[in-house]
């Protein structure tokens, strides 16, 4: 017992600081794999069936809300097309470096952590498909996290509602930058850390990626602020902040690569 | 199958009960039932124990538990440490868990799978990994005490059904 309590101990200390194991995990992964499928098997069915047995007037109707959403959103990108265009050249008036365009690769969530204190989600994508560590998550709707751990054919998430996950952000109406860090207690919101009273934001205010630390790109939405405590007695302000991204919806998610 | 190797057989039966746990624990459930979930690998290791001493010890429950650990993506060892202090806990209790009814097996079981959680808990803390000041991740020792009559009742089955030994 004593062995290989200190067995456990050397590698989780070696797991946890260093990272001698990976190859050992990575190894090890490609047994416990297909198990993440098969727990998964029941949702992937039911999803199959359900798009293979739709009425014909259902897929009718969807075709039709789903060519006039293409039409709105084509509108909209000619604009932003535009808009783009007219940035780029704005920003070589000012010598910046131009904004690169990333490239995205969907995946779909297989799994969950089953440990009620963190958030991190499995992804099918691994290794095979060129996914990295740091690697940064989105969904339809804004930042999800990032990649944590690679194995062959699957890839840990941590969702930026962790406590451990912090994001640089900017609040997209005035630019100031902050952290927003996921919390102990709930899981589902950001707070922003070390807001002092006189920093302007207020409730509504939409959060960005700031871009800083170089993980994550600029200019992806994180969050909208949804309260703003101002304690006489704390010396910095509370501010609560629900992300954007369906982190306990989506199911399709986007690998982003430079 | 010849009669000097018989001693021991079913080994296929053990591991398949075992994968069986893995994958009800990694099943996906809603967030509410997250921390409700019965620790089913562990309820499968201290049944193993308790009925074949001689053959599923503490080695076999680190195996199975650093196979957890790369499953649920967690602390390499963390699993592996728990799973293996309550085999060597259910190791020492066997023969008194043999002759418990059945309440006195699930406030035991209560037992070694609250040690079970707390072991992991305070390694987890000692990680930093998260420092909730409350007892949420005790419920799954509750959950894990109340359904291990039926545990218990489905292994039984299937040890005398294939004749595991």
């Amino acid at each position: 017992m004593l062995g290989l309590a200190l067995l456990s101990m050397i590698m989780m200390l070696a797991d946890s600081r260093f990272s001698y194991l990976s190859q050992v995990r990575f190894y090890a992964s490609y047994l416990v794999t297909p198990l993440h499928w098969l727990a998964d098997s029941p949702r992937s069915i039911s999803d199959s069936v359900n798009s293979n047995l739709q009425s014909r007037s259902y897929l009718i109707g969807e075709n039709q809300r789903l060519k006039q959403q293409l039409l709105q959103q084509q509108f909209e990108l000619q604009k932003l097309e535009h808009l783009n265009a007219e940035n780029i050249r704005l920003n070589e008036l000012l010598n910046a470096s131009s904004i690169v365009d990333e490239r995205v690769v969907q995946a779909q969530l297989t799994g969950e952590s089953p440990d009620p204190f963190t958030k991190r989600v499995l992804i099918n994508k691994g290794s095979v498909h060129d996914v990295y560590i740091g690697q940064p998550v989105i969904d339809a709707f804004g930042l999800m996290g990032q990649i944590v751990d690679v194995e062959p054919y699957a890839s840990w998430v941590l969702l930026i509602t962790d406590p451990q996950h912090s994001t640089p952000i900017q609040i997209n109406r005035n630019g100031n930058r902050a952290i927003a860090s996921g919390t102990q207690d709930s899981l589902q919101r950001l707070v922003l850390n070390n807001i002092s009273d006189t920093f302007d934001v207020v409730v509504g205010d939409v959060l960005v990626t700031s871009g800083f630390g170089g993980r994550f790109p600029a200019g992806y939405p994180v969050g909208v602020v949804s309260n703003v405590l101002h304690d006489p007695g704390e010396p910095f302000a509370t501010v609560t902040v629900e992300p954007t991204a369906q982190l306990e919806r989506s199911r399709n998610v986007l690998l982003l690569f430079k | 199958m010849g009669p000097k190797f018989n001693k021991h057989h079913g080994g296929w039966i053990i591991l398949g009960t075992l994968v069986l746990a893995a994958l009800f624990t990694v099943l996906p459930l809603p967030d509410w039932l997250e921390a409700y979930r019965p620790e089913w690998v562990a309820l499968v290791v201290i049944y193993w124990v308790v009925a074949l001493p001689d053959r599923i010890g503490l080695f076999s429950a680190w195996i199975t538990g650093f196979f957890m650990d790369v499953l649920e993506g967690s602390l390499l060892g963390l699993n592996a440490l728990a799973l293996a202090l309550v085999a060597y806990l259910a190791l020492s209790l066997y023969q008194r868990m043999r002759m418990f009814t059945a309440i006195q097996q699930s406030s035991t079981i209560l037992i070694l799978v609250g040690i079970h959680q707390l072991l992991s808990f305070w390694v987890l803390t000692a990680n930093s990994q998260n420092t909730a000041p409350n007892l949420i991740f005790m419920i799954s020792a509750l959950s894990s005490a109340i359904i291990w009559p039926f545990v218990f009742l489905a292994l039984r089955y299937i040890r005398r059904t294939f004749n595991v030994a």
